[in-house]
């Protein structure tokens, strides 16, 4: 098996602790830091999916992106320009109202692992924050828009359509959570919608590259 | 006409209901149990075991805080340091509310009922952090063994105390164990790291003369059911649509019951109609059939978030009953 092999089988397997030994055992064979990073998006994605289906649970997820992001740091000082290959920049946040964050986390991470950098604004963000973030940030092309509760559907709504009307533009709004459907996210103009953090990596790259 | 308890009992067995079992209503809650839990709305508060919760005005639920300054566990294989394990009150002024509620019940028509929250796995969590609790799992096996015999050694503390007080014949105790389309943790994980607690603290309460255990986890957790008889649990509930609960009734009706599939998220919430009440109570009730089934909102607690659906939905029931019976 190649190093690069084996970088992408460990990262897959969520060994957090090996995959930094490996990757700098794959430079030393003379593998570009560019082929590494993209063999561990590559397993990211196949996580990302088994998380989907339902075969991969989060403490799985959880792992990868670990040892994925252990192995990164190991890259860091040698990817630079196009080779950290990144998709753009990702706002993130739980709208106004509503405090859960594991979902959000997930996806944040998610996005990350594929390429995003990601600007993860908390819980409980209002409108005008997602604003902000939009304008204070480089490369902003993605929205992510989190909630978990019935009760803070009106404020996915409210931050959806006040990105839309803002009159900021190059991005694109993604919205997910347990109610939020397809069909929602058409009625509040969101551009994209993702059902879990696997899919919803599947669904942000979509959007960017359309 | 069966009383309250007979016909859930007759639910449960198989037998011959005369009705359907309407939601909470053969478990008499005895809320003044003094478990420490507290709920604050609208406020930020600090629990017994030193974990920082909100509950912003205006929502449906408190959440603990997990910045770093706030998270209590900071590292998992030091929680001897971090976890300070909270005394039991055992006096008699902090039982006397509970004991003259469950003196109260007639036991004939209800279960004298305990809730008990949250639970073991939500322990971990609300202590260390969903992410952190669940890595810990993979990277620090053996220290969180260690941890979670000591959450479990004190809920069975609290439960010997609970039952000299007040001889409860049911308890009502909540573990989220997922989300809407999977469990949290796979199958073996959870065999591994939380059926074994399980199987102690429920084991113990039926020791001890608690004739049923009804859990809570609103999710889907239809894989994790195995387990759930193997610890001895009698009634499921919380299970979601998700988790195809006619399916369920028909591959273990007879070892466990099922309480809910009216998902609170569809039904209770702030545009709420009485027409899609109707519509998800005579949904379930067909599907689900009569036996080893309760019709239920999938929400933990005799209550709704949003003022009359649980109303709403207990009356649909009756008319779902006098349809169906």
């Amino acid at each position: 098996m190649s190093k690069i092999q084996e970088v992408k089988t460990m990262v897959e397997a969520g060994k957090a602790k090996l995959v930094p030994g490996l990757v700098q055992e794959a430079l030393d064979e003379g593998n570009a830091a560019g082929d590494i990073l993209q063999a561990m998006i590559a397993s990211m994605g196949v996580v990302g999916d088994k998380f989907s289906k339902g075969e991969a649970y989060v403490p799985e997820m959880l792992m990868s992106a670990k040892a994925m992001s252990k192995g990164v740091d190991v890259l860091k000082p040698l990817l630079t320009g196009e080779s950290s290959s990144s998709l753009g920049t990702c706002v993130i946040g739980t709208v106004q109202g509503d405090l859960h964050d594991i979902g959000k986390n997930l996806v944040a991470m998610m996005l990350e692992s594929a390429g995003f950098n990601v600007v993860d604004l908390g819980v409980d963000v209002s409108a005008d924050k997602f604003l902000e973030a939009i304008k204070q940030n480089q490369n902003v092309n993605l929205v992510a828009c989190s909630g978990l509760l019935t009760t803070t559907m009106p404020s996915m709504r409210e931050t959806v359509q006040t990105l839309k009307a803002s009159g900021l533009t190059g991005f694109k709004v993604i919205v997910g959570g347990a109610p939020v459907t397809q069909e929602m996210a058409d009625e509040i103009g969101a551009d994209g919608f993702a059902s879990d953090a696997g899919s919803a990596a599947v669904k942000a790259k979509e959007l960017v590259k359309a | 006409m069966l009383t309250k308890r007979q016909n859930l009992l007759e639910t449960i067995r198989g037998g011959n209901p005369d009705r359907f079992v309407k939601q909470y209503e053969f478990m008499h809650m005895i809320m003044e149990v003094p478990t420490g839990l507290e709920m604050k709305y609208g406020q930020t508060w600090k629990d017994q075991w030193g974990i920082t919760w909100k509950w912003p005005e205006g929502q449906i639920g408190m959440f603990p805080v997990h910045d770093d300054e706030h998270k209590v566990l900071k590292d998992i294989t030091e929680w001897k340091k971090y976890v300070k394990v909270p005394p039991i009150d055992t006096s008699d002024e902090a039982w006397a509310p509970a004991i003259a509620h469950a003196n109260a019940v007639d036991r004939n028509e209800e279960f004298v009922t305990p809730f008990i929250a949250p639970g073991v796995f939500e322990m971990t969590h609300h202590l260390m952090s969903m992410e952190d609790a669940l890595m810990a799992l993979y990277e620090e096996p053996e220290a969180m063994h260690e941890f979670i015999d000591c959450l479990t050694e004190r809920e069975l503390a609290f439960a010997k105390v609970l039952i000299d007080k007040i001889h409860p014949d049911c308890l009502f105790h909540h573990d989220d164990w997922g989300g809407q389309t999977n469990s949290f943790i796979s199958p073996s994980m959870f065999e591994e790291f939380f059926l074994p607690a399980y199987k102690k603290i429920y084991g113990f309460y039926k020791a001890n003369g608690v004739e049923l255990i009804v859990h809570h986890s609103d999710s889907y957790a239809a894989n994790l059911v195995p387990y759930m008889l193997e610890m001895g649990i009698d009634i499921w509930q919380g299970v979601m649509t998700t988790n195809n609960t006619p399916e369920l009734i028909k591959q273990y009706g007879g070892k466990i019951s099922f309480m809910g599939d009216i998902d609170s998220g569809v039904v209770d919430f702030p545009a709420w109609t009485p027409e899609i009440a109707a519509r998800e109570v005579e949904r379930a009730c067909k599907n689900c059939g009569k036996l080893y089934f309760i019709p239920c909102l999938t929400m933990g607690g005799g209550w709704s978030a949003f003022p009359g659906v649980y109303d709403k939905v207990s009356e649909e029931i009756d008319k779902m009953s006098k349809a169906m019976f």
